[in-house]
């Protein structure tokens, strides 16, 4: 009996190698432990055998099914991975083809520019200003110590729609709009479409500025300084240093010109510096007293930092843009550098 | 404002080189925008005459030279030329010279005869006929009698041998538009001692001035000071060279010797001054007046003005003679039998003259000076330094006397302030004895008193010194910008900064935009009024009123939008016409509504969106989905009704609404529109109201616990007519669900005549329905079914399929 039963599970290990399917391994399990198998039909005969007997048989048959069934099993987990690991062949992709999510458009590279500006600012504690582009003379000039046929008015060409009414020159109109309805302390940034009657590689009669205000006690022009060295060091990078040169603008007093070390060369001298390793950004100063009066706020208390610059150009400078009428076609793969 | 190295130094010794000179400028802040050596590109070219001329032996057409350069030895040239002869004067460039057109030349030898150098055609020496008589002659340039020795540098002979700076001054320094001006700020920024100009003189005794002309300012307001004097038998000639040659050097072209001494005074001294010739002069009466409304004048470019009573007018007694400070009359201008004039310098209204100069669209050396202001000191020192070189060079006989109509008082700005006050405005300490310093050297009268307060005086030149600030500008622009400390606002209140929520939407928005593929692009504010017409606009259309510009740059970019439509389009347009294949765009900016027609009010900007597409995949849904991202992102419902939009596709556009608001549109762009762009692609377009979708804005985020329970969901088709909306059947399905039915989308719409019937569709709807605090009952929404359905019979006609 030991010996038959030795040979059944020795012919079950034939049957379960030579099953390369999961259907054939199905009929062998039934073959051998299915209710009429061969080892049910082996403890059916059970009864025929005397009873001293039958518990050794017994436990052989037993563990006869569990090695026929440790078998069968191990073989099904390996035809089911076959079959799974087949099918995920088949089902294989080319994975070089490309990804389907919409292409991802672009911001315009000077609402970048405008953005990081923007976002440095605020950081500092700085709101948003605003104010129209269709300005009352009053705040584009007079406001800002400009009075009508005043010289200072050839620095800016300007579009008029009446007499009193024009196109501001310059986001220095929202200075004066802010300070009429804010008592210090005002830090604000504008950002905002200006306009003047100027074409050419450099010059678009469209263009937008950033304007920037402080109006607080005791800030000086080392603030003036430090503040636009902070600024520029990040718009540009950690070593960025910050030069001012004496200018005019008839709302500042005194006046600078802000010059950095040029982001491309470090300061060494290059093409896009014209050799001099500095670049101009910034138009900036200490707001003219008069200007605050004109606003309403008590100059004898209160002082103001203001500085003003233009983004096409520093857009220009940034990307390495050589033409600004480059920025106004808008022409999709040109935008699209901007992904 | 040019101004020669020569010229400076008659005012101030200048012991450095030209470029530190440029750099301590700069830092004083006078932009030295060019350093001129007109010379530098000319070398070796020398002063030759030709003392022998043969035939070359071997060439017919030239000629063997022989010439005196200065030297021991002659020095001998071929040429080609035919029009020199023995005796001439000549340019010679020598061995190893460069010319102004880049040519270098070296010696050798042609046709075998050795030649050292070459004789210069005018040409080639980059001169013109007004630079020098003859040098647009064909051939060698003959040089006329020159008094310089043989071998005197050519840059020499031709006056090129000074360095001019062209100096950017700002409009606050009207002092600084001539050369004693600069000559200042050079003698301070040097540490030198600034030299006047020379004003020393004899005067005729028996003629008084008084007995040739007189002045009555008839209007003081427009002229506080008028001064004149005169000079008779004069005899008009060429200027003197040192005057001719600085003229020349600032740009000025010389005339005669009297026209000439005005225009060099007016350089020197920054006082524009005038000759008339007193011939002229009817009633021997000079009469500073305003013009007549109409009154005509011709000028001295020939050109005739008509005046107004708003501008000064120079007059005798009889007619106008100058149109004040602006320009003088061809009627009463030196001419060669000029036998006596008489001087005008004069002290003008600065505003009053820029008005006229601009009225006149007339603008001289004259009125660029009087716009930028003009001191009351001036007219003096103009007219002595005028009447001395009058004097020096032995022009005429200088009356006896001045005239000086002066109306006004002389005043000085006077600044009282303190060091600490100005140190304030620094941020640094700069020593008390620096701030005295730096300011007497500018001539402003300083001192400080016990009690510490500053005492300021400026000169009259320095009326643009009125306050604390001006004079820490003064003190900062000479201690040195480089010792300005970087601080960060510490003496500041703090403050909160950043955005608000609806500048946060608008960066929001864009972000929709990039993530849905789209471009942002940068347009003109400014359109052309064609742009109506090409939209189709009907004639009493709202978008027509706009803004017009007085001067525009052309009439393409005179008025300012109304719509972004029309950018947009062409910008797809242009993208199309460039071949590329497609085009997503969006752009957010303003458009500009009239409010009054007279602008008292400014007009309404409307913050706008505008979104473009064109290309394969794109259509009337592309476009719908973004504009609901975006409604959704404000947490507004979007109600789309059928538009009827010029420039859009009749059946496919759409007025977006948002409750009663509507806050824009979108649809494909009309074919003929597109067509008037010369495309024929399919282009879709919307346009949003930021401001409205601000102000509507309603998205907030607040926890509604999700259900546990199962949903229920069911399926359901209909056929209505054709011209059902799905929308209508949506909203009524809706209705009809109530608060059972989470959901509804359409999922096909399926059409056959036969099966159908003419003109029916077949809708076929998804429900679901659900509860949060428990499982629903079939028999719930059974009931819910019928309901819908009753409601789309009863609204649609709609049958169950």
């Amino acid at each position: 009996m030991k010996e038959k039963i030795a040979q059944l599970i020795e012919q079950a290990k034939q049957a379960v190698k030579q099953s390369h399917t999961l259907a054939l391994i199905n009929s062998v399990k039934v073959k051998y432990l299915g209710k009429s198998g061969e080892l049910t039909q082996l403890l059916r005969g059970m009864k025929d055998l005397p009873p001293e007997e039958r518990p050794l048989v017994g436990k052989y048959v037993n563990e006869a099914r569990d090695v026929i069934t440790q078998i069968t099993e191990d073989k099904t987990k390996q035809l089911e991975q076959a079959e799974i690991d087949a099918k995920m062949l088949e089902e294989s992709v080319d994975i070089t083809l490309d990804g389907k999510a919409e292409e991802r458009g672009s911001l315009h590279p000077c609402t970048l520019v405008t953005n990081e500006i923007v976002e440095i600012f605020t950081s500092l504690g700085f709101t948003l200003g605003e104010g129209p582009e269709i300005e009352f003379d009053k705040f584009c000039f007079q406001m800002l110590n400009i009075p009508p046929d005043h010289p200072a008015r050839d620095m800016q060409d300007t579009f008029y729609i009446t007499d009193d009414v024009l196109l501001r020159t310059h986001t220095s109109s929202m200075q004066a709009r802010t300070m009429i309805k804010t008592q210090p302390p005002i830090r604000i940034v504008c950002p905002g479409k200006v306009y003047r009657p100027d074409d050419d590689a450099t010059h678009s009669p469209m263009f937008q500025q950033v304007e920037g205000l402080v109006v607080d006690e005791n800030v000086t022009l080392c603030d003036l300084k430090g503040l636009l060295e902070t600024f520029a060091q990040r718009l540009f990078d950690k070593n960025t240093k910050v030069r001012f040169r004496p200018s005019f603008f008839p709302f500042t007093e005194p006046s600078v010109e802000v010059d950095v070390t040029c982001s491309v060369c470090h300061g060494k001298g290059c093409r896009i510096c014209k050799g001099t390793g500095w670049i101009e950004i910034l138009g900036a100063g200490v707001v003219n007293p008069k200007v605050l009066e004109n606003c309403g706020i008590d100059s004898k208390k209160y002082k103001g930092l203001a500085f003003g610059m233009g983004i096409e150009r520093t857009a220009m400078i940034k990307y390495g843009i050589p033409d600004m009428r480059i920025l106004f076609e808008n022409d999709v793969r040109f935008l699209k550098e901007f992904k | 404002m040019k101004v020669s190295l020569s010229w400076l130094k008659d005012f101030v010794d200048i012991d450095v080189d030209v470029e530190t000179l440029a750099d301590k400028l700069v830092g004083a802040g006078f932009e030295v925008e060019e350093i001129i050596d007109a010379g530098a590109n000319m070398k070796n070219v020398v002063l030759g005459k030709i003392v022998e001329l043969e035939k070359h032996p071997d060439a017919d057409k030239l000629q063997i030279c022989q010439i005196d350069v200065g030297g021991k030895e002659l020095v001998q040239i071929v040429t080609g030329a035919q029009n020199v002869s023995k005796g001439d004067l000549v340019p010679v460039a020598m061995d190893n010279s460069l010319l102004p057109t880049g040519q270098e030349i070296k010696k050798g030898k042609l046709r075998g005869v050795p030649s050292n150098g070459m004789l210069c055609s005018g040409e080639e020496l980059k001169l013109t006929e007004s630079e020098y008589v003859g040098a647009s002659v064909h051939g060698i340039l003959i040089m006329n009698g020159e008094k310089y020795p043989l071998g005197t540098d050519m840059n020499v002979v031709l006056g090129n041998d000074d360095v001019v700076l062209d100096i950017g001054v700002t409009a606050n320094r009207s002092d600084c538009n001539s050369v004693l001006g600069i000559a200042r700020e050079v003698a301070t920024v040097l540490n030198k001692t600034l030299k006047m100009p020379d004003v020393s003189f004899e005067t005729d005794k028996s003629v008084k001035v008084s007995d040739i002309i007189d002045v009555d300012v008839e209007d003081k307001e427009l002229c506080p000071r008028y001064m004149a004097a005169a000079v008779s038998d004069i005899k008009i000639q060429d200027s003197p060279e040192i005057i001719q040659k600085r003229l020349k050097s600032v740009g000025l072209r010389p005339i005669n010797n009297i026209v000439d001494i005005t225009n060099y005074v007016l350089i020197e001294i920054g006082q524009p001054m005038h000759a008339f010739d007193k011939n002229y002069i009817e009633g021997g009466k000079i009469i500073p007046r305003r013009a007549k409304n109409g009154e005509k004048i011709v000028a001295l470019n020939e050109k005739e003005y008509v005046l107004d009573d708003t501008m000064l007018v120079i007059c005798d007694v009889k007619k106008p003679c100058a149109i004040g400070g602006v320009m003088g009359g061809l009627n009463s201008g030196i001419n060669d039998k000029t036998n006596t004039i008489i001087f005008e310098s004069a002290k003008f209204l600065r505003d009053n003259i820029r008005r006229t100069s601009r009225k006149l669209n007339l603008h001289s050396d004259s009125s660029f000076r009087y716009e930028r202001g003009i001191d009351f000191d001036s007219q003096r020192l103009g007219i002595m330094r005028a009447l001395s070189l009058i004097y020096k060079y032995g022009f005429g006989k200088i009356a006896d006397g001045l005239i000086d109509k002066l109306s006004q008082d002389l005043t000085r700005n006077k600044v009282e302030t303190s060091v600490e006050e100005i140190n304030g405005i620094l941020g640094i300490e700069v020593p008390k004895d620096t701030v005295l310093n730096i300011l007497n050297s500018l001539q402003i009268q300083s001192e400080i008193d016990k009690d510490g307060k500053l005492t300021c005086v400026c000169p009259a030149f320095r009326d643009d010194i009125e306050n604390a600030n001006d004079l820490a500008e003064e003190v900062i622009r000479l201690y040195g910008y480089d010792k300005v400390k970087s601080t960060l606002l510490k003496g500041g209140n703090q403050t909160l900064g950043g955005k608000n929520r609806q500048e946060k939407n608008i960066d929001v928005l864009k972000d929709i935009c990039v993530y849905h593929g789209m471009s942002e692009i940068l347009t003109y504010s400014f359109t052309t009024p064609k742009s109506f017409d090409i939209l189709k606009l009907s004639q009493d259309d709202a978008r027509r009123n706009c803004v017009k510009l007085l001067k525009p740059l052309g009439e393409d970019l005179s008025v300012m939008r109304t719509t972004l439509a029309y950018s947009m389009i062409s910008t797809l347009a242009s993208n199309c016409l460039k071949s590329n294949k497609k085009a997503k765009l969006f752009e957010i900016a303003n458009v500009y509504l009239p409010q009054t027609s007279d602008m008292s009010q400014l007009p309404s900007e409307v913050n706008t969106l505008a979104l473009g597409r064109y290309g394969e995949g794109e259509d009337f849904f592309t476009m719908k989905g973004i504009v609901e991202v975006i409604l959704k992102k404000f947490g507004l419902n979007g109600e789309f009704k059928r538009a009827d939009i010029s420039y859009l596709h009749k059946g496919r556009s759409a007025d977006i609404y948002v409750g009663k608001n509507l806050i824009g549109y979108l649809g494909e762009v009309h074919p003929e529109v597109a067509k008037s762009f010369d495309v024929s692609e399919r282009m879709y377009i919307a346009e949003l109201n930021v401001d409205m979708l601000n102000k509507l804005d309603d998205c907030s985020y607040e926890f509604v616990a999700i259900s546990n329970y199962p949903p229920i969901e069911r399926d359901i088709a209909v056929v209505v007519d054709e011209s059902v909306l799905a929308g209508d059947l949506l909203a009524c399905v809706r209705k009809g669900g109530g608060n059972l039915l989470v959901d509804a989308k359409i999922f096909d719409i399926y059409r056959n005549k036969e099966v159908l019937g003419e003109n029916k569709k077949s809708v076929a709807i998804s429900l679901v329905f659900r509860l949060a605090e428990r499982t629903l009952t079939d028999e719930e929404v059974n009931a819910k079914i019928n309901r819908i359905l009753s409601k789309l019979s009863s609204e649609h006609n709609a049958v169950l399929r």
